[in-house]
């Protein structure tokens, strides 16, 4: 039997174009094997930065009705103990498994990817977007294409073959533009996007905003129109694979990812929303979707919404 | 009440000693025992708490000051707006003939099983455990249950020793045929190991901790390792079943960065 859902992401073999999205069930070797024994394609693991952090205090991730807001703030255990869960995976697995980093500075994005590339992961994505770090990291880098030419450039130098992805933001003048500083520094791939905002909730009760950290980025089914209108500007600037990230929760909405001109699909939030059975959800409807219109490979569909 | 947040006012504060006391809100919930809600004190933090009771008009949490969270937690006063989401997880089952087991603050969501089992008029016995008297919540109520079979193990209340030891010669009195469990995670694994010794073993819910961002199964802080379970969706109460392949049982827990404390 063929298997219509299994894509070739920047010469990684998926089984199927879910991709668990970083920062969901990715902390441990355990969670993400549990998320690949579910259906996803590849797993992405939570981001890691050199050092140990702790993050924001909690509330740190809230729902509110049309998917999440959230500043966890880059909590990871640091690169270190990253390594053995990558490596412990690797050992019990064979779903690709994505590295997610994160640095202060240039130089340590560089240094956080020649550690995490001794785990060998099946690519490294560079999280250049994170939006809940204002305070402490300024201004995120996604905003600056010339910054992020010289992050992707720098990290495509330390990690030898492994495949390179940059985790890109709507939060910049043109998303398109910052692409195409990826794809000229050696980026092999682009995952866009990253949570959306900042926004805030406040209690009217309280008084006060509710997260720790007063605002946190916006993920779930409300951002999904704003992703899939990224993936298509990307796909319009650059011929790297995409993985369209935000927002998916069933079979069309990959659909109109692929459409727009994505090669794989993040899915995040939609394990709140849908529960872990979405990977196995989206992928029976998805065969369904595509067995019922006579096609064989999502290849076909790639960025077929362009005229 | 739900996953999305909501302030309630604090309605009454029981003061069981200093440093353990009683918050009851507004009835705003139907949850199982062993459910736990998230609270969140504005400017402080948000955590986990098992329901202690649930009456027709009210719900109550029982704080025990341990961390900073806690402690601050004492100075809560009614009229206090704390911000309340939940039922997460899963609950305890009541079972006819049901032993409970618990150990310090982990007999409070015991008390809202109890409170159950006694309303669907099922027959159980309880175990108390506590370090010394002082840690007893609402202990003229249990005292005056016969359910209730209290140790310590300074011998301030009861009869002296821990909870775990009492199963033995509980067993040899009326067979156990179902245990229910809340404590810390060495008692747990003590009655999951007591329950083992029978052929076949005892049927056992056992309510576990980890600390946890979401509570609705996402940011994988509270995974346990060997089977990627989540404590808060697959838990808090796993069954014995649930425990097998589960790697992490001698090793400290994941902190709020994910990291273990160095073994």
């Amino acid at each position: 039997m063929i298997n219509r859902l299994h894509v070739n992401l920047a010469g990684i073999e998926l089984a199927s174009p879910l991709v668990l999205a970083s920062g969901v069930m990715g902390l441990s070797a355990s969670s993400l094997e549990r998320v690949a024994e579910l259906g996803a394609g590849a797993v992405t693991a939570k981001s890691c930065g050199l050092e140990e952090r702790k993050g924001h205090p909690c509330p740190a991730i809230l729902p509110f009705g049309f998917g999440l807001l959230n500043a966890v703030g880059l909590a990871n255990p640091g690169v270190d103990d990253m390594i053995a869960e990558l490596r412990t995976f690797r050992l019990q697995s064979d779903v690709p498994v994505i590295a997610s980093i994160f640095g202060k500075t240039v130089d340590e994005f560089a240094e956080v990817a020649a550690r995490i590339a001794e785990a060998q992961p099946a690519m490294v994505e560079v999280n250049v977007s994170c939006p809940n770090v204002a305070a402490e990291f300024g201004r995120s880098f996604a905003s600056d294409p010339a910054l992020v030419g010289e992050i992707t450039r720098r990290v495509r130098g330390r990690v030898s073959d492994i495949p390179i992805s940059l985790k890109l933001s709507l939060q910049c003048m043109s998303i398109a533009e910052v692409a195409k500083a990826c794809a000229d520094n050696g980026a092999d791939v682009i995952t866009a996007i990253n949570s959306v905002g900042p926004g805030m909730i406040i209690d009217p009760n309280v008084r006060r905003p509710v997260l720790a950290n007063r605002m946190g980025g916006l993920s779930g089914p409300a951002i999904l129109p704003l992703a899939v209108r990224a993936v298509w500007e990307i796909a319009e600037a650059v011929s790297l694979p995409i993985i369209g990230t935000g927002g998916v929760e069933t079979a069309e909405d990959v659909v109109q990812m692929v459409l727009a001109g994505a090669t794989a699909v993040g899915v995040g939030t939609a394990v709140y929303t849908r529960g872990l059975e979405v990977f196995s959800n989206i992928n029976s409807d998805l065969h369904v979707f595509m067995q019922e219109r006579g096609i064989t490979s999502l290849s076909d569909l790639k960025g077929a919404a362009h005229v | 009440m739900s996953e999305y947040m909501q302030a309630y006012q604090v309605k009454r504060v029981l003061t069981h000693n200093p440093g353990l006391k009683s918050f009851r809100f507004d009835r705003v919930i139907e949850a199982e025992p062993g459910q736990f809600v998230l609270v969140w004190l504005p400017g402080v933090d948000e955590k986990p708490f098992a329901l202690s009771g649930v009456f027709e008009h009210e719900i109550e949490i029982t704080v025990k000051a341990v961390g900073p969270f806690t402690s601050q937690f004492m100075n809560v006063q009614p009229g206090d707006w704390v911000g309340l989401r939940g039922p997460f997880g899963t609950g305890f089952q009541p079972i006819e003939g049901m032993v409970l087991i618990g150990g310090g603050i982990g007999n409070a969501p015991l008390r809202y099983l109890a409170q159950c089992l006694r309303e669907e008029k099922l027959v159980f016995r309880w175990v108390i455990g506590v370090k010394t008297a002082e840690d007893l919540a609402f202990r003229e109520e249990l005292e005056s249950m016969p359910e209730c079979i209290i140790v310590s193990e300074d011998g301030s209340i009861g009869k002296k020793g821990r909870a775990v030891d009492v199963l033995a010669s509980m067993n040899d009195n009326e067979p156990i045929i179902v245990l229910a469990a809340s404590g810390p995670e060495p008692m747990l694994l003590a009655v999951h190991g007591f329950a083992n010794t029978f052929s076949p073993d005892i049927p056992v819910q056992l309510s576990f901790e980890r600390y946890m961002k979401c509570a609705v199964g996402l940011c994988g802080q509270c995974c346990l390792d060997g089977t990627g379970l989540r404590i808060c969706v697959e838990g808090p109460v796993l069954s014995g079943h649930q425990l097998q392949g589960v790697t992490e049982w001698d090793r400290p827990h994941r902190g709020p960065s994910g990291r273990r404390p160095q073994d």
